[in-house]
């Protein structure tokens, strides 16, 4: 008598659940372009990231350039200002200290941006 | 076969995550937007809206493949993902109530369910549901998902996923359409 309540429940089941999915049942939708909308919108956002960083450093350095160059002769003002010798440096190289900066600001955006064009 | 189309979706993720292979995302796509595209549809009831966010959804999924553990199924993850979309657009968006309102007064102005289509049956069944109901009867009946990996997708223990169903289950008896699904 048991085994048949259960077996009433689970049939009662069966039937409630091939309904449902009867009910929630749906054709497949054709992707019609929707894939390939995806993947492009996936391509840009790779890009806008690889460029993101460079630009950013790129920008920097540009801005940074005049005061970069700025501090340069300020140093080499200084550097000239002190007795001779007591760097215990050459003071040759100092009136080529604002192109090294600039150069190496260059070199480091440079470096960074350079990634971004792998592929 | 359901285990190679498996190994194929795992195939293709190791392909995105390991190389950020757009191509192999886009098959990866390919193969599951319709039931992604659906199970929106479902949810929000509104075949735009989900197309937007079934876009939305595939570049979360492309953003965060890399945590993808391996357990259980990749679509049951991408409809996790899918389900997160969602349930953040609706924080974001008034639109989507004033559809389930509209839904949900077309549903008390209907006098004769016995002469509806089937997926007005539905959407008017979808509209007496909770969104975590109906997202748990939508996996369940449609993406045809087990208790566990719907409760995997919705964060929810399995005990908790059974009787959100059975409740499902008891509006549904209580209600129209499955008597005349049945019989008819």
């Amino acid at each position: 008598m048991r085994s048949k309540i259960i077996n009433m429940a689970e049939r009662m089941k069966d039937t409630e659940d091939a309904a449902l999915e009867a009910l929630f049942r749906s054709e497949p939708i054709a992707d019609d372009g929707f894939s390939a909308r995806v993947v492009s919108k996936v391509r840009r956002r790779v890009w806008v990231r690889r460029l993101a960083l460079p630009l950013a450093v790129i920008a920097g350095a540009a801005i940074s350039a005049p005061a970069i160059r700025d501090v340069a002769v300020i140093m080499n003002d200084l550097a000239g200002m002190l007795p001779t010798g007591s760097l215990g440096l050459s003071t040759a190289i100092l009136p080529q200290t604002s192109a090294v900066l600039l150069v190496a600001a260059a070199t480091i955006a440079a470096l960074f941006a350079l990634p971004a064009f792998d592929d | 076969m359901e285990a190679d189309e498996h190994g194929v979706d795992r195939y293709l993720v190791t392909r995105v995550v390991a190389e950020q292979d757009s191509q192999a995302f886009g098959e990866l796509v390919k193969r599951h937007q319709s039931r992604v595209r659906n199970f929106l549809r479902k949810l929000s009831r509104d075949p735009t809206l989900a197309d937007d966010l079934a876009q939305d959804c595939f570049i979360q999924v492309w953003d965060k493949l890399h945590t993808y553990s391996g357990k259980g199924t990749v679509i049951g993850w991408i409809l996790k993902v899918a389900y997160t979309t969602f349930l953040q657009s609706k924080r974001r968006s008034r639109r989507y109530d004033e559809i389930v309102e509209q839904a949900g007064q077309g549903a008390e102005a209907s006098t004769d369910p016995s002469g509806s289509e089937e997926v007005t049956d539905l959407d008017r069944f979808l509209a007496v549901l909770s969104d975590e109901e109906r997202a748990v009867m939508v996996m369940s009946y449609a993406m045809g998902m087990s208790h566990r990996e719907i409760s995997e997708a919705t964060s929810q223990p399995v005990g908790t996923v059974k009787s959100i169903i059975f409740r499902g289950k008891e509006r549904i008896r209580e209600s129209f359409a499955i008597k005349n699904h049945q019989h008819g």
